[in-house]
């Protein structure tokens, strides 16, 4: 089967929200996206398993599933990326990670400058341009670093505006629905093998090291 | 069922990350055919604790391979599975949730019933896939999360007859070690060092013996450590191994006489007990190992602590906990929560936690 005429089921809870799309041979059966703050774990499957029933297709019939795998609200992405490496390992059928990145800038022509809240006042950054990619970069929203390459591409995403307006940018809209921009790039990758999704952070653990001191030992 | 029950268990709850497959034919004893640990001592070791981002982060890359890693050790596929059980709670959530979504993706891919599993009936119910024991028994949970006496009753009947209302034994143990200057996990090491000292030499509370009922408190033995920790070294400079010796034993000593006389007064409320078993990793400790077993010889009851690996986390309990719920007729459903908070015995007061989140236990 060619990668294009595959049936991959995509899902992303990266954010405020529990999305789905089932696509088949490029052609989107089904899609569902839902916002919400919390309640994605107990939502997703449910979900997805409407969004089967209205495509007209079971679990065995899925050639892959493709997983959003952030960055974002990290309980979020890790809900997702569990999920589909279950999924994954009960089907045997890989699971492909895609990033909120890749799934902005799917399908814009031309280099993308794609934006995802980081919370706190900052924002990530990253400039793709077909199947290149520069390093991640994770900024305050209101002291945006010159980012080479930046002038002239469509800014997508989180503040589209603001950081266009700061790194020579131009806002754009994002092309597709999130779920249905992860399937499309996955269908693209299914032809080459693909390691296990894994959550982009892009954020270390807070965690603070023992403040305990151990006493001295004395001979 | 002439070939029995099959089930994968997951648990993902802690600091272990955990997969097994427990079968039981009909009439026959349950057979563990896979287990399968992966700890996360070492991801945790620079920060004096488990670090729960850290825990689920781990939890979340590491769950699928441990199922294949069981399911190969068993030597069975998913088809051979009846059904799949997870730890639904109580438990850093980060964990809980990367597990229950695991289980739910192999569960929907392959056709199977999910269980969710409490975990603390996973630590209940291991004396039955140890040792057969038959309901009804009493059981001390007592690991680095929760201490409490359960009266077993079913494989969803559990009475609590009384619990710590402060901190769990097994994280004492843990503070102990790091206000010693000894490694992680605590038990083992403090158990090691206070072998030859002497446990008289420091006057450690032994909180609540003053007070009816099977409640505990621990935190207040924590700060008598730390007390005498701190006038040590105020007046020497330092701890002298001897010290820490002393220390140690008597700490764990403290720990061991409140634990066997608040187990003597549960046992007391119960009539019919078929044994009283320990659960969870304190239950590795010799001294108090040994303590609850003259206990129950003296009150005539059988003593039964399992083999270490299936006292500290693991996922053979949950398996086994949702071979018998799956028995008795549980399912849940795709929308299975995690929950942080899980009493076993929903009936009994809260001893911790209240308000929004609802109790701790």
């Amino acid at each position: 089967m060619p990668p294009d005429a595959a049936r991959i089921l995509a899902f992303d809870t990266s954010a405020a929200h529990c999305a789905a799309a089932l696509l088949s041979g490029g052609t989107v059966l089904a899609t569902r996206s839902e916002e919400m703050d919390r309640g994605q774990a107990e939502r997703l499957f449910p979900l997805l398993e409407e969004v089967l029933a209205e495509g007209g297709l079971g679990w065995r019939d899925l050639d892959a599933v493709a997983v959003g795998t952030g960055p974002g609200n990290f309980t979020g992405i890790r809900i997702a990326v569990a999920a589909a490496r279950g999924l994954a390992l009960s089907l045997s059928r890989p699971a492909i990670g895609v990033s909120g990145f890749e799934a902005l800038a799917e399908a814009a022509p031309g280099p993308v400058l794609a934006s995802i809240d980081a919370r706190r006042g900052m924002v990530h950054l990253q400039l793709l341009d077909g199947e290149q990619a520069a390093a991640p970069v994770t900024a305050p929203l209101d002291a945006l670093p010159p980012l080479p390459g930046a002038a002239g591409a469509a800014c997508i995403g989180h503040e589209a505006g603001a950081v266009a307006a700061v790194l020579g940018a131009r806002a754009a809209a994002p092309r597709l629905p999130v779920a249905q921009a992860i399937a499309q790039v996955a269908a693209r990758r299914r032809d080459r093998p693909q390691p296990r999704p894994a959550p982009l952070y892009l954020r270390g653990a807070d965690a603070a090291p023992a403040s305990d001191q151990p006493p001295v030992i004395l001979p | 069922m002439p070939r029995g029950l099959t089930i994968l268990g997951l648990e993902s709850s802690c600091d272990d990350t955990a997969a097994a497959v427990v079968r039981q034919r009909a009439g026959a004893r349950p057979e563990i055919l896979a287990s399968v640990v992966h700890g996360q001592t070492a991801l945790h070791a620079d920060y004096g604790g488990v670090v729960p981002e850290i825990a689920a982060r781990a939890h979340a890359e590491k769950l699928d391979i441990c199922v294949e890693e069981a399911l190969a050790q068993a030597g069975i596929g998913l088809a051979e599975i009846d059904a799949v059980a997870v730890t639904a709670g109580p438990g850093l959530i980060g964990g809980v949730l990367s597990g229950v979504m695991c289980a739910k993706g192999i569960a929907a891919g392959a056709g199977l019933p999910l269980v969710g599993v409490n975990h603390l009936a996973g630590h209940a119910l291991t004396p039955r896939l140890t040792d057969g024991l038959d309901f009804p028994y009493l059981a001390l949970l007592v690991s680095g999360g929760h201490c409490q006496f359960l009266l077993v009753e079913g494989c969803d009947a559990f009475t609590r007859l009384g619990g710590t209302i402060d901190d769990a034994p097994g994280e004492a143990f843990d503070k102990t070690a790091r206000l010693l200057g000894l490694p992680q996990p605590g038990g083992p090491a403090v158990e090691r060092t206070a072998r030859g000292g002497d446990p008289a030499r420091f006057s450690f509370p032994r909180p609540l013996l003053d007070r009816p009922g099977c409640d505990m408190s621990f935190s207040g033995l924590k700060t008598a450590l730390l007390r005498a920790r701190d006038a040590l070294i105020a007046e020497q400079g330092g701890l002298y191994e001897a010290d820490r010796r002393d220390l140690c034993a008597g700490f764990q000593a403290a720990l061991r006489d409140v634990l066997a006389e608040k187990s003597r007064r549960a046992l007391d409320q119960c009539t019919g007990l078929t044994g009283f078993a320990v659960a969870g990793g304190v239950a590795a400790n010799a001294a108090i190992r040994a303590a609850l077993s003259s206990l129950a010889e003296a009150e005539g009851v059988p003593f039964l602590a399992p083999p270490l690996a299936l006292c500290t986390d693991n996922a053979a309990m949950i398996a086994w906990a949702g071979l018998e719920l799956f028995r008795a007729g549980h399912r849940d459903g795709f929308d299975l929560a995690a929950r942080p908070r899980w009493p076993l015995d929903g009936a009994a007061p809260a001893l911790l936690g209240s308000g929004r989140k609802g109790a701790k236990a």
